[in-house]
């Protein structure tokens, strides 16, 4: 009955249901890990149950857009993005040190790199729609993708500038671009990445790789935070510690339910519930990727293809943070980790890779069913 | 090799999929067959994550004696969750406490079902302290088989015995209700404990240190079983005020003798109801090129370790006290200063070119003016006596009102400069604004001009009004410390100095000195600038209205004022504040000094006191063995 509505709802929904499951585990991660009085639900909770009615809501809509139309709007939705991340900085509020948020007003605030991520994978594809990679459009497309990364570079906000780095290298690929050049421009940024590092990286950062590569070094109690992360992943087992807002061995972590929010779900689920939630974005992998290979055209591919990986590895970044493969460095989990801007940011992602999917060409076997039955 | 976009994207969901895996493996790792605890930790036992507060820093005098130190104080902590959960064998454990601790069951059945007790039943509630050591030694060995109960050895703060330092240290005390939820959100502990005024509060961060953390394993009884992990605490800095203790001993003794003799100036049996005087004083000595503070008194004080030991009685007592000892008076509450204005006066004047040092006016011990719409009635301003022909430095010598009535009113022929021009240079010796002490609280006082009092009370400014403001009366109003800061800018050709208490920070021996700051320029030629000092030579020598307040065998530069206030008596005389500012040596100066009493007289009551401070400091730095002021000395003593 649930599964017949979503049909008719969304094009695509396994995707749908992954989305839905993913944003559930989120909520109720963020109730238990910031419950002050048992049962009740905290202002955090609270924000995020609201979130992510309106990401649900964004992304069934956004499901229902043209794909044309979104081909159409892109020149208009880079621009508009450019001036919010300039905005952002001329405006905007600093947070542990970054500046990343506009206030709106009434207490909200939006973080406009959130939406950035998608407006660089729809531009690109725009372009990439009307001519063939070569050398001198596929240069043109990573200075689309270049402009306003340097401006997250800015905030500063690594872990975007991370994603969005990723998703320039899949939207090259997807577009077709050849090995030859895709070998040259990896060989490139190879070259320059030292001299990046040693520009723009900030000092925290880099004592949070040191730290990361020698835990016992431990200045500013991010080795601490790191340790924190293995009690509770451990303290996890098999079935968690349950969701009644027990104490937990991320006490005191400020970013707990966002830069950890993975392992406080391990924590409090346990590797079951952590597996169902790697589980879930593989569903998204697999079906984003699916309504890339069948879009009827290149644009339709490039934006279900970046967008996509946005999400699953952004997501794989996360975790990646979590079970220390990676250095810390703060990366919301997709769907789950606390944050307006980022939840509904994601869902209308999810919401525009299915507008994508329902441009695929019925499959006979469905059209089958449907003489036969319908 | 060539693939077409489809193939490329099938081989992306391939690659993607197997990171996913890889992840999965590594989570099972981290969760399951390789965890750094055992999962679940074992049966109801549960993380619990724990600050360790870092000792406090000491506060110590320039030359490292300690004025604020760290002593255990050892209480009784009750821990609710502990007793039993039954009422029948919770009242009888309590009933035991009772006898053991001798706190009334009563008070222990508070504390065991107060508001915290019911958020964290195993957050420790104080139910009695001030225990020596030997009694907690004793209540520890008889409590050791009760349950719910604990015998802990809290660091406390101990002020030195000089009741004249509680404004500037300030006290410690428990963590402000209203404060509460932003100071937990800073990592305080619900229990902790905070600077609360002083420099206890506005050092806050600095005394305070960085708290440590321990994440540990603990039992449902709250014992901890396993430590975790650990992050050490970061101790914090010890404060080397600016002040000398010598000296602060010696300025408070001299002013609180001021005080009384000053007090002399209260007339009694005239008739009147009158408020009973309420005595009030404040003396400040400062290095005039760094700013720093090497004495400042408040008095009436009190004692700050009332408040840390939290007798609601003599607590009380001070926040009713009509005199409020709480406010520092060298900073926080202004006053009219009275003629200690004229040095500035004379600098506008000059640098104005509306006099020269030798512009000679002629004191007949007053001025009339008729009033302007009626001209049978007549306004007489006074000079407090006839001083005959004056030039510039003989009317700063003599304090001649006279003398500065022409110089911002005007005269007949003379042309003042007016209160605007007035105003503008008081402006510019930093009066009507907060010298940024690095106190808080700090009041600004109040330059009036002509906008102002038309934008006060909707009138125009009138030469009535002049002729007070000329003489340091009227609306003008400021702070010792302003008076402190203009006489250092005198001495030193007009940096203003930023007033400091506290000379530096110290860490593991070493002394970080803050650097000295400038807050703005009081431009003059250092040839108006002689003349003005030259004045204020003249007024500390023999036969000028300051000389009591020099040292025997001292040139300084000085000026007494003495400013009417409160209610006339039938006569039309009034009560007068007696204020004295001045600077030494003349040649090389060191030190500005500024005395206020509520009541006194300048020359009388304030001068001795200014002349007591001097020859303290003079002594002191004159001594064989004398400490030397740059704080090389301040060495660490824990």
């Amino acid at each position: 009955m649930i599964l017949a509505v979503a049909r008719r709802a969304v094009p695509d929904v396994w995707l749908l249901l992954a989305v839905a499951g993913l944003v559930a585990a989120g909520t109720l991660m963020v109730r238990a890990a910031t419950m002050e009085t048992p049962g009740a639900l905290s202002d955090e909770a609270w924000r995020q149950l609201f979130y992510a009615g309106v990401g649900l809501l964004v992304l069934l809509g956004a499901s229902r857009l043209h794909a044309g139309v979104l081909r159409q709007l892109a020149p208009a939705i880079y621009v508009a993005s450019l001036l919010s991340l300039v905005a952002v900085l001329a405006l905007g509020s600093d947070e542990y040190g970054a500046r990343r948020w506009i206030a709106l007003g009434g207490g909200v605030t939006v973080q406009p790199s959130e939406f950035a991520k998608i407006a660089v994978v729809v531009a690109v594809a725009a372009y990439a729609a009307e001519r063939d990679g070569g050398v001198k459009a596929t240069l043109t497309a990573l200075a689309l993708v270049a402009v306003p990364t340097a401006l997250v570079v800015v905030e500063p906000d690594l872990g975007t500038t991370l994603v969005l780095g990723v998703a320039a290298v899949v939207l090259v690929a997807a577009w077709g671009v050849s090995w030859r050049l895709l070998g040259g421009l990896g060989a490139l940024v190879l070259s320059v990445l030292p001299i990046a590092f040693a520009l723009a990286v900030p000092d925290y950062q880099r004592e949070r790789l040191a730290v990361f590569l020698d835990p016992g070094r431990d200045p500013l109690g991010s080795g601490f935070t790191l340790r924190q992360v293995e009690i509770a992943l451990g303290g996890g087992g098999l079935t968690g510690r349950g969701l009644d807002g027990a104490t937990s061995a991320l006490d005191g972590v400020a970013t707990r339910a966002s830069d950890f929010a993975f392992a406080q779900i391990g924590e409090q689920m346990g590797l079951l519930g952590a597996l169902l939630v790697l589980a879930l974005y593989a569903v998204i992998a697999w079906r984003g990727l699916e309504a890339a290979i069948s879009a009827p055209d290149r644009f339709g591919r490039m934006v279900a293809a970046g967008l996509t990986s946005i999400i699953v590895l952004q997501a794989c970044m996360h975790v990646g943070v979590n079970t220390r493969l990676f250095p810390a460095t703060g990366i919301p989990l997709p769907f789950i980790s606390t944050g307006g801007s980022a939840l509904v940011g994601m869902c209308l992602s999810a919401g525009l890779i299915q507008a994508i999917a329902a441009q695929a060409p019925p499959k006979p076997r469905a059209s089958w069913a449907a003489e036969r039955w319908g | 090799m060539t693939l077409t976009p489809a193939q490329r994207l099938r081989v992306m969901q391939g690659a993607i999929l197997f990171v996913v895996a890889v992840l999965g493996v590594r989570v099972a790792a981290m969760q399951w067959f390789d965890p750094v605890i055992p999962p679940d930790y074992g049966d109801g036992l549960a993380p619990r994550l724990l600050e360790v507060e870092p000792p406090r820093g000491l506060i110590v005098d320039r030359h490292g004696e300690v004025l604020a130190r760290n002593t255990p104080e050892f209480r009784v902590h009750l821990i609710p969750g502990e007793l039993p959960d039954a009422e029948d064998a919770r009242r009888r454990a309590l009933l035991r406490l009772e006898e053991v601790l001798g706190v009334p069951y009563a008070e222990l059945e508070a504390a065991a079902t107060s508001r915290l007790a019911v958020i964290d039943p195993y957050a420790p509630i104080l139910v009695k302290d001030g225990l020596d050591q030997a009694e907690a030694i004793a209540l520890r060995a008889s409590a050791a088989g009760h349950p719910g109960v604990r015998v802990v050895a809290s660091p406390s703060r101990v002020y030195a015995d000089e009741a004249s330092l509680a404004h500037i240290l300030g006290y410690v005390g428990s963590i402000p209700e209203e404060e509460v939820e932003a100071l937990i959100a800073q990592g305080y502990p619900l229990d902790g404990s905070i600077g609360l005024m002083g420099v206890e509060a506005a050092y806050e961060d600095a005394l305070r240190g960085e708290p440590g953390r321990r994440l540990v394993l603990s039992d449902p009884q709250g014992r901890e079983v396993e430590p975790l992990a650990e992050l050490g605490a970061r101790p914090g800095a010890d404060l080397v005020l600016s002040l000398d203790l010598g000296l602060q001993r010696a300025t408070a003794a001299a002013l609180a003798e001021g005080m009384e003799r000053g007090l002399s100036v209260v007339r009694h049996n005239t008739g009147q109801a009158r408020p009973a005087p309420i005595p009030l004083g404040a003396a400040v000595l400062m290095d005039v090129h760094t700013g720093e503070l090497l004495a400042s008194v408040s008095l009436p004080s009190y004692d700050p370790n009332l408040f840390v030991d939290g007798d609601s009685e003599a607590i009380a007592d001070i926040f009713t006290d009509r005199a409020r000892p709480l406010i520092d008076r060298t900073y926080m509450e202004v006053r009219s200063p009275g003629s200690i204005y004229k040095p500035l006066v004379a600098l506008a004047a000059l640098e104005e070119g509306i006099a020269t040092a030798n512009t000679h006016i002629f004191s007949r011990g007053a001025i009339t003016i008729p009033d302007q719409y009626n001209p049978g009635v007549v306004y007489v301003f006074r000079d407090w006596m006839a001083h005959g022909n004056l030039d510039m430095r003989g009317a700063l010598a003599r304090s001649s009102d006279e003398y500065f009535y022409h110089l911002v009113g005007g005269y007949q022929d003379f042309v003042g400069m007016g209160p605007d021009v007035l105003a503008a240079w008081s402006r510019k010796a930093g009066l009507g604004r907060p010298t940024g002490y690095d106190l808080p609280g700090e009041a600004s006082g109040l330059v009036p001009d002509r906008r102002w009092k038309e934008a006060e009370f909707g009138e125009q400014w009138l030469l009535g009004d002049s002729y007070p403001y000329s003489i340091g009366q009227g609306y003008l109003t400021v702070t010792p410390l302003q008076m402190a800061v203009m006489t250092a800018a005198i001495a030193n050709g007009g940096r203003l100095v930023e007033p400091r208490i506290v000379h530096g920070l110290r860490e593991g021996g070493l002394v970080h000195a803050l650097p000295p700051a400038i807050t703005g320029r009081l431009e003059g030629s250092e040839a108006h600038y002689d003349v003005v000092r030259e004045g204020m030579l003249a007024a500390a020598a023999d036969g000028g209205t300051a000389a009591t307040g020099r040292p025997a065998g001292q040139r300084i530069a000085g000026k007494t004022g003495t400013a009417e206030f409160g209610l006339p008596y039938p006569d039309g005389e009034f009560d007068t504040h007696g204020w004295y500012i001045g600077y030494a040596p003349y040649d090389e100066p060191e030190v500005a000094v500024v005395v206020f009493l509520e009541y006194g007289v300048g020359a009388t009551h304030a001068g001795p006191v200014a002349r007591e401070i001097l020859e303290a400091y003079f002594a002191q730095r004159d001594a064989p063995d004398a400490p030397d002021a740059s704080g090389s000395r301040v060495e660490a003593r824990r």
